[in-house]
């Protein structure tokens, strides 16, 4: 029986990753301007640019920002014990979406700037977040929610004053687009910072596993068993929280992603251990790669990229729902 | 005579003006169970939350050294958590563990407090959990998902964890609320073996003194925060204890009796009160 899970489980990693290798090599040789393997290496000059500049960076962006989104997924949904839980709790989205639009009113909408602007506005959401749940006198993780619940409300009014002040012609439409989400702008020049603090969080996440599934319980068992809660809680969902903020400040708003890839997951192998935190991180790579390969050759104009998250997630997940009820 | 484990002295403090625990001591020794009976709402609970340094009070909980011939006793109030963790470990009324995992990982959490913070459990401890697991009859359900488990199942999975955290002190807050009855039995005897092999000790909440007389070698009676009666059915005279008892259930009648295995049981008769609807006949809990 347990030899049977064993084999189960590393079935689902290995075919994950599999899936994971194809859409890579697929995303790089699909889109607009055709691409094949004899140009490249045939030296073609204008192949190359292709390639190195434009797919490669936007297939290493969509698998790897597809990872970040699904592990982060996992961790808030067994941090704030809820199945429904996601980066817009701690009021990150609207945060980053403030940042985008707030560079695009004041400073340009040059993509560089987008992305430093929504980096730095998801990050100031969350710290404000985080800051004041820890002011708080209760520190329970219903304080973050509801601190998160006040400072998400806060971006998005913010947001929407910043829309009424944007040009409706110009500004308007670019900061609609980035909300919507699409890896249409991803280059190589502006994937560096955030791959890196991506990377960053997704290691310390993954080293702190074990508590993250110790936080996952009642508080008070959970300080019995030896964790500082209030600290540790605080420094999961930071890193959780930096993986998501360095993704969407590249990508703009991607729905769906880290809610329904860690549920994909743990409904495959019918657990929620360690192989479902990367089950979880393969999914959202596939999903993020799917979608944004769909995003780009459906339609003559590129499509954002959340509209095709969720038109593949959601059925499979109903899929899986409706496969086998509940756990066994 | 037993050695004492821990010293509780003075506790105070509680939630505001509307509820207080109002200066309770006592001791337990090694090796034995506790029990705390009380109504609804008379600090059970908070006594075990202040046991648990997870309420701040007045007062200390001193738990005594395992070398024996060290002097000072472990002021349980100034421990750090993690060390507090190792001392003592802490059985809740319904786990809160509402997110599905492995039965194995439940336990191997019992780890924690030894571990550091980003070491993980080696094979040896992973053995020890499988060991405990397949002790109390659950060999069977390392790797199912906790969530599916029942309720008597539950309560065992965490029992397997108390046990490789090998603590001094085990905590229960009524213990008996989420199991059936072969299964609180079955549970509690468990329990009341361990501590005794081990000489530890373990306190628990109560709700059903017929549970409590079984097992406990001393009972602490609770009425609105204070302290109202202490008995240890082995020995007091029975009408001691029926009026002891008499203060937090209304008039009571203890008899004595012998189960199967010949040893002296006692069985609590519920006495109406003159007050109550006549017509209901006399509750007896076996």
């Amino acid at each position: 029986m347990d030899s049977y899970r064993r084999y189960k489980r590393t079935g689902w990693l290995a075919a994950a990753i599999l899936l994971v290798i194809g859409a890579f090599i697929l995303s790089l040789f699909l889109g607009k301007y055709p691409l094949g393997l004899a140009d490249l290496l045939a030296g073609d000059t204008q192949a190359g640019k292709v390639f190195f500049t434009l797919r490669l960076p936007r297939t290493i962006m969509a698998v790897a920002g597809g990872f970040g989104l699904g592990a982060a997924g996992w961790v808030y949904q067994m941090v704030f014990r809820n199945p429904l839980a996601a980066p817009d709790v701690v009021g990150v989205s609207s945060g980053a979406s403030a940042g985008a639009a707030a560079a695009i009113l004041f400073l340009s909408a040059a993509p560089a700037l987008v992305t430093a602007g929504a980096f730095i506005g998801g990050l100031l959401a969350v710290l404000l977040a985080l800051g004041l749940s820890a002011l708080a006198p209760g520190k329970g993780h219903g304080t973050i929610v509801l601190a998160g619940v006040a400072v998400h409300s806060l971006a998005q009014t913010v947001l929407m004053f910043l829309k009424l002040a944007a040009d409706p012609e110009k500004e308007l439409a670019s900061i609609e687009y980035w909300i919507m989400g699409s890896l249409n702008a991803v280059t190589l020049t502006k994937i560096g910072v955030p791959l890196l603090v991506c990377a960053a969080g997704l290691v310390v996440l993954f080293l702190l596993y074990r508590q993250i599934q110790i936080l996952s319980v009642e508080e008070g068992e959970a300080r019995l068993l030896g964790v500082s809660v209030g600290r540790m809680r605080l420094l999961v969902l930071l890193a959780a929280t930096l993986v998501v903020t360095a993704v969407v400040s590249v990508t703009g708003l991607i729905s769906f992603v880290g809610l329904l890839a860690p549920h994909t997951a743990r409904l495959l192998i019918r657990e929620n251990g360690k192989t479902a935190l990367w089950l979880g991180g393969l999914v959202g790579s596939i999903l993020l790669c799917g979608a944004d390969m769909l995003a780009r050759s459906v339609a003559a104009a590129e499509l954002p990229v959340s509209i095709f998250t969720s038109l593949l997630g959601a059925p499979f997940l109903i899929y899986l729902m409706m496969r086998r009820g509940g756990w066994e | 005579m037993k050695e004492t484990l821990l010293t509780v002295e003075g506790l105070c403090g509680g939630y505001g003006a509307h509820f207080a625990l109002k200066d309770i001591s006592f001791a337990i020794k090694k090796g034995t169970l506790t029990g705390l009976l009380g109504a609804n709402g008379s600090g059970k609970t908070t006594l075990l939350k202040m046991l648990c340094q997870q309420m701040k009070h007045e007062g200390t909980c001193v738990l005594s050294q395992k070398e024996a011939d060290a002097q000072e006793g472990l002021i349980l109030e100034q421990l750090s958590s993690r060390r507090l963790a190792r001392l003592v470990s802490y059985i809740p009324q319904r786990t809160g563990i509402t997110v599905s995992m492995a039965v194995l990982d439940v336990v191997l959490m019992g780890f924690q407090p030894v571990l550091g913070l980003l070491e993980r459990p080696g094979r040896a401890q992973r053995q020890q959990a499988q060991q405990a697991l397949e002790m109390l009859g659950l060999g069977a359900y390392v790797q199912r998902d906790f969530l599916s488990l029942s309720e008597g199942q539950k309560a065992l999975v965490l029992l397997a964890r108390t046990l490789v955290e090998d603590s001094r002190l085990l905590i229960l807050d009524e213990p008996d609320s989420a199991l059936d009855l072969p299964n609180r039995y079955g549970f509690l005897s468990r329990i009341a073996g361990l501590i005794k092999e081990r000489e530890s000790g373990g306190i628990l909440s109560l709700h059903d003194p017929q549970l409590a007389l079984h097992f406990c070698h001393q009972l602490i009676l609770m009425k609105e925060g204070r302290l109202v009666g202490r008995i240890c059915p082995e020995v007091d005279p029975l009408p001691e204890m029926e009026a002891a008892l008499g203060q937090i259930y209304g008039p009571v009648t203890l008899v004595e009796c012998a189960g199967r295995d010949k040893r002296r049981r006692l069985a609590l008769l519920w006495e109406q009160q003159k007050d109550l609807t006549p017509d209901r006949g006399q509750e007896e809990e076996r």
